[in-house]
């Protein structure tokens, strides 16, 4: 029995001493960057491979920066990288053909985070958590509703380099305006200035429209002044519309939360400040908002971040250096509760293909590539689309010279209540059955709460397509690794 | 042993004095006149069935399972008749299919008489006929995505065609601000009138032709009989002229049915739903939510509607040209 129990003992120690051993093996290196140079030319050399290549499906907005990144990688690993540029909106489709395909054309894919949970549910992209464990990439200096949108069910699938959520933007050389002040201040009881809640932000919407040829503040407007623009079309709604709801679109059961008063009264806001915009603004995406906000007639712009910087660095912009950075206004969520929440509405990442040729070697890639001493160059570049997000970032020079300080720290302070768009299968459904009952909205086809009741019915028919359980396990795990920021009451 | 190996020595003929080699023989197996003949045959009905067959029987085999690609293939099951019923079921399919009768109708209509105008003025040779001919051709050879983008440019708020419009529609007191890219009906006729713009060429084109084959000694008969202009239009251009109309029906129709190039550069199917054709539907349906099944019976269904409208174009078309053949008889 003694002898039993020494054996047993004996084994339990030889086991415990043997789980470090069998743990991955951190890669050699001080930095991130250095890590995964060193996990590529571990796992070259003990592959043999000769002039290996990886192959990269690119948003095309990237095609003229990422470049410098691939062949400086070529040049530290012997890696070729070949960018296979496709507009965002065709990536998700091409990534689902994969799935079935299997071909192995592609070992990363470049898109959006949202795209990730159709992407694992299809089985073509891989977790990454085993590489990371030797590679240890560093998400420390993240929000959690950015750092954790890399993650689905759990496991880490994609490794984001983007601080997209939206921000507010006004015209600083009107809010600074002696004359607006006075005239602001004498209607309002104060200055004009960021707006701290969605119905101030329509209040000064309303203040500020200008029809065309009138005189206000000893200035005539030959065009008029739009009061606000933002993104109101098919395909852009849904990534504005968290900002008004403010709060998770679904209960733990997936039941969901649209048809409420909180729900209906959001629909009625998002709706309500589009008579201050432009009338063609339900047809418009970035091509058409981006150069409209550089021609200075419109007040305000809630849209993606780099609306500033390309506002900034355009030849054709009559509002560079007069813009006013602004956190995302609060909304009543009831009771008076008020909150800010400010959706990652796209941000790229990059995902692993399980049918590429050598999964942990573009892994080596992604982890450098988004690594704090080589992103920080990224979003420094003056050709790239990538946002800051990460508090690197505020000390990066050129990132400073780039964006400025006072955007800087403003898209730091609105990267706290950062939330992920929608991370569950089926998502681009449940995305356009709010867009197109938004649009309906907006062209008072019908009223809010009808609105409400019908995205109500449209969402509960994809979950049971999909499959509730299933989608409420997904639901809960998101929500509870803090991606969309609020939990369940 | 050496016993042994004597006779297959013997055996080893050269090859000219035996057989010939294979290569030789199914040459010669397949120039005799009754495999020869077969050859095209077995080609085509190999590309037929590879091309059309297969695909065919395959999208048929995926619409009876349930399956989004947001799940591995092989985790799809049987699922029946289910997504036919889901496909009737549901409003947006219907919405959508007459929507794109609503377009292809009044963009076949709008088509067929401008093209038929501009091929009347055209059938007759005067001076600088054939640089219009050439002008008028060439929208139908712009590629849909210039189409598009320039169509996107010319209906911006503040763009080209209000401007022409403005002077027009002031003086009754309408905005000259048209929203054609985002308010619902003007988006609607936006669309058709992009697709007017590149495919009256086609339907000019057809009828020129019709045109140039009338037989000119009917014309000249009815004139010598005393028919007015009016009259040999009407009783003579007009009914011979109805083969090349029901063509152009035919093939606009088939064509504009599936119209998708400008609803996608022009208005994503917005604003809501009130510009979504069918194509735009099923591409959504499949390439966007991933229900590859559930497109897969819509395709199908699709196809029977189609069909039954084609067919009936095209048995029009066969019955005029007997009605035809009678009357030159």
């Amino acid at each position: 029995m003694k002898r039993c129990f020494m054996q047993a003992a004996a084994a339990t120690a030889a086991a415990a001493l043997a789980i470090p051993a069998l743990a991955a093996e951190v890669l050699p290196g001080a930095t991130v960057a250095e890590r995964a140079l060193n996990g590529a030319k571990e796992y070259i050399e003990k592959h043999g491979l000769e002039n290996p290549k990886l192959t990269m499906l690119l948003s095309s907005l990237y095609r003229n920066s990422m470049p410098d990144f691939t062949r400086e990688w070529t040049e530290l690993t012997g890696v070729e990288i070949e960018n296979v540029p496709l507009g965002y909106t065709d990536i998700p489709a091409k990534v689902m053909a994969e799935a079935t395909a299997k071909t192995g054309v592609y070992d990363i894919f470049n898109d959006f985070p949202y795209s990730m949970p159709d992407a694992v549910g299809a089985g073509v992209v891989v977790p990454l958590d085993e590489y990371a464990e030797r590679g240890q990439p560093d998400f420390s200096g993240t929000a959690p509703g950015l750092r954790f949108q890399q993650y689905y069910q759990g496991s880490l699938y994609n490794m984001v380099l983007d601080g997209d959520h939206i921000i507010l933007v006004l015209r600083k050389d009107l809010v600074e305006n002696p004359a607006v002040i006075e005239d602001y201040r004498a209607k309002f009881g104060k200055a004009p200035g960021c707006p701290e809640t969605m119905a101030e932000w329509e209040e000064m919407a309303a203040y500020f429209n200008t029809g065309e040829g009138e005189t206000r503040w000893g200035m005539t407007f030959d065009k008029p002044l739009y009061g606000a623009v933002a993104y109101r079309s098919i395909n852009f709604s849904y990534r504005h519309f968290p900002a008004y709801l403010g709060g998770l679109m679904f209960d733990a059961d997936m039941n969901p939360t649209i048809n409420t008063p909180n729900g209906v009264r959001a629909i009625k806001q998002f709706a309500s400040i589009v008579r201050y915009m432009p009338p063609d603004v339900q047809g418009w995406g970035t091509p058409q908002i981006y150069p409209f906000w550089r021609t200075g007639n419109a007040f305000s712009a809630m849209s993606f971040p780099s609306i500033v910087g390309n506002a900034n660095s355009s030849p054709d912009s009559v509002v560079k250096g007069k813009q006013l950075a602004c956190t995302i206004p609060k909304v009543d969520v009831g009771g008076g509760e008020m909150v800010s929440r400010a959706p990652q509405a796209a941000g790229t990442g990059y995902m692993v293909s399980r049918y590429g040729k050598h999964p942990e070697l573009a892994y080596y890639f992604i982890q450098w590539f988004t690594s704090e001493s080589v992103g920080d160059r990224a979003i420094a570049h003056p050709k790239g689309f990538w946002d800051p997000f990460r508090t690197s970032n505020l000390t990066n020079e050129a990132i400073t010279a780039r964006f400025g300080r006072q955007f800087l720290d403003t898209t730091m302070e609105n990267s706290k209540n950062a939330v992920s768009l929608l991370l569950l299968e089926g998502n681009y459904e449940y995305f356009n059955i709010l867009d197109k009952h938004l649009a309906s909205v907006m062209n008072a086809n019908i009223t809010a709460a009808e609105a409400a009741a019908l995205i109500e019915k449209g969402w509960n028919d994809v979950t049971e397509d999909i499959g509730r359980d299933y989608q409420v396990a997904a639901w809960r795990s998101g929500v509870e690794s803090g991606i969309y920021l609020d939990k369940f009451e | 042993m050496a016993g042994s190996r004597q006779p297959a020595a013997a055996g080893a003929a050269p090859p000219s004095r035996g057989r010939p080699p294979p290569g030789r023989r199914l040459a010669a197996w397949l120039s005799q006149e009754r495999v020869f003949r077969l050859i095209p045959f077995i080609a085509v009905e190999a590309v037929f069935i590879l091309v059309i067959i297969i695909p065919f029987i395959l999208t048929i085999y995926i619409s009876l399972l349930r399956w989004r690609a947001n799940r591995p293939f092989e985790q799809a099951n049987f699922s029946g008749f289910l997504n036919y019923g889901r496909v009737l079921g549901k409003d947006e399919f219907w919405m959508a299919l007459g929507r794109t009768f609503y377009f292809a109708g009044a963009a076949v209509i709008l088509e067929l008489l401008i093209g038929f105008v501009l091929a009347y003025l055209l059938h007759r040779h005067f001076r600088g006929r054939r640089l219009y001919i050439t002008i008028f051709l060439a929208p139908m050879m712009v590629v849909p995505v210039v189409v598009g983008y320039n169509f996107s440019m010319i209906y911006v708020d503040s763009g080209p065609l209000n401007e022409i419009l403005a002077p027009f529609l002031e003086p009754f007191g309408i905005d000259p601000r048209i929203r054609w890219l985002s308010h619902p009906l003007a988006a609607q006729w936006a669309i058709i009138l992009a697709d007017v713009w590149q495919w009256t060429s086609l339907t000019f084109l057809i009828f020129l032709s019709g045109f140039a084959a009338l037989p000119q000694q009917l014309v000249d008969a009815a004139r010598v009989l005393g028919a007015s202009p009016s009259q040999i239009f009407w009783r003579v251009h007009l009914p011979l002229l109805k083969p090349a109309i029901i063509i152009a029906v035919v093939i606009r129709s088939m064509e504009a049915l599936k119209m998708f190039d400008p609803v996608v550069l022009l208005t994503f199917g917005g604003p809501g739903i009130s510009t979504q054709t069918i194509a735009y539907y099923l591409w959504q349906e499949v390439w966007v939510f991933n229900k590859y099944s559930y497109g897969a019976a819509a395709s199908i269904l699709l196809l029977i509607f189609f069909a039954v409208f084609i067919f009936l174009g095209i048995w029009l078309l066969v019955r005029q040209r007997e009605s035809v053949r009678r009357v030159d008889v």
